[in-house]
């Protein structure tokens, strides 16, 4: 189990890769966001994007999923967001494009009235030409180790 | 078509009703957030939110449809570079209806001259009146483009 105490300033952490279909971006699209240049291929062309790109909602769903992974595997003791600071799209996300994921711890600290402590973090998602296609800083709250919380009680 | 010349700092909007059920939220967990609050009943129950909730990214994806069927369509938009400041308030529940309140924070001149940034601060509230959600949007709209030479000063820009 990873408690808030296993969490330092600086680490960093992959949280592995997907790779993202035409179909996905067109599913998600059309359910949650459906602007042309997310719904339609053709109207996408004519676009200032030059083709189909993925919602950045979707972007953003996908760096959770992978998130979701990471912590499952290695157990981490996570409950839950307050929020996130900041979050940019910075470069479009197409069909076939592969998104690998990213985290590093930038700040933490206790909660001074539950066995909680948080974690700022920033995550990210890299394709594979290496950029950043988007970047959140944001904040995940974690148990506090059982006998350490028990010890500051 | 509402342009970045058109919007107005303060300018508040009320949009979107948005029926959050079971099925959805179990739907979206299973692709994105699978984690045992978002999926299973019994597992909610158990939990420290007392029942099945909504994920806090599904509540995004939410709030961008409704922004997507009311405010879009009539709204010389090109996407948005991101947000600002998002911030879960409240969990979202089976039954939950969710409508949104957006009041524009302020207008950024872009690099491009054919574009600029206006920041929408935007609450998403259930039947109750509670915000279960808030965040600031990074919208991008575009400029009203240039009436040919010679336009009548009547279109007005």
């Amino acid at each position: 189990m990873k408690y808030w105490e296993d969490f330092k300033v600086g680490e960093s952490t992959d949280l592995g890769s997907h790779s993202i279909t035409e179909a996905e971006i067109l599913a998600f699209a059309r359910k949650y966001d459906p602007q042309p240049f997310h719904t339609d291929p053709e109207a996408a062309r004519r676009s200032i994007f030059g083709g189909l790109i993925a919602s950045g909602w979707h972007t953003c769903a996908l760096l959770m999923r992978l998130s979701v992974e990471a912590a499952r595997r290695e157990e981490a003791a996570a409950t839950g967001s307050p929020g996130l600071d900041s979050c940019r799209w910075l470069k479009p996300v197409r069909p076939g494009d592969t998104l690998a994921a990213r985290t590093e711890v930038l700040e933490t600290w206790p909660s001074k009235t539950k066995p909680i402590g948080f974690v700022r973090r920033r995550v990210e998602m890299v394709n594979q030409h290496g950029e950043v296609v988007v970047a959140i800083v944001g904040l995940t709250m974690y148990r506090r180790r059982p006998e350490a919380s028990a010890a500051t009680a | 078509m509402k342009y970045f010349e058109d919007v107005a700092v303060g300018e508040t909007t009320r949009f979107g009703r948005y029926a959050v059920t079971r099925e959805e939220i179990v739907e979206y967990a299973r692709q994105f957030d699978p984690q045992p609050f978002h999926l299973d009943e019994e597992a909610a129950r158990a939990s420290m939110f007392g029942g099945l909730i909504a994920s806090g990214w599904h509540t995004g994806a939410m709030f961008i449809r409704m922004v997507c069927d009311s405010m879009i369509p009539d709204a010389a938009t090109s996407g948005a570079m991101g947000f600002d400041d998002l911030k879960w308030l409240r969990p979202v529940r089976p039954g939950d209806v969710l409508t949104v309140e957006s009041e524009v924070r302020e207008k950024v001149e872009g690099r491009r001259p054919d574009r600029g940034i206006v920041k929408i601060e935007s609450r998403i509230s259930n039947q109750r009146g509670e915000v279960v959600m808030s965040l600031v949007s990074l919208v991008i709209y575009l400029r009203r483009p240039p009436v040919a030479s010679s336009g009548s000063p009547s279109t007005g820009s």
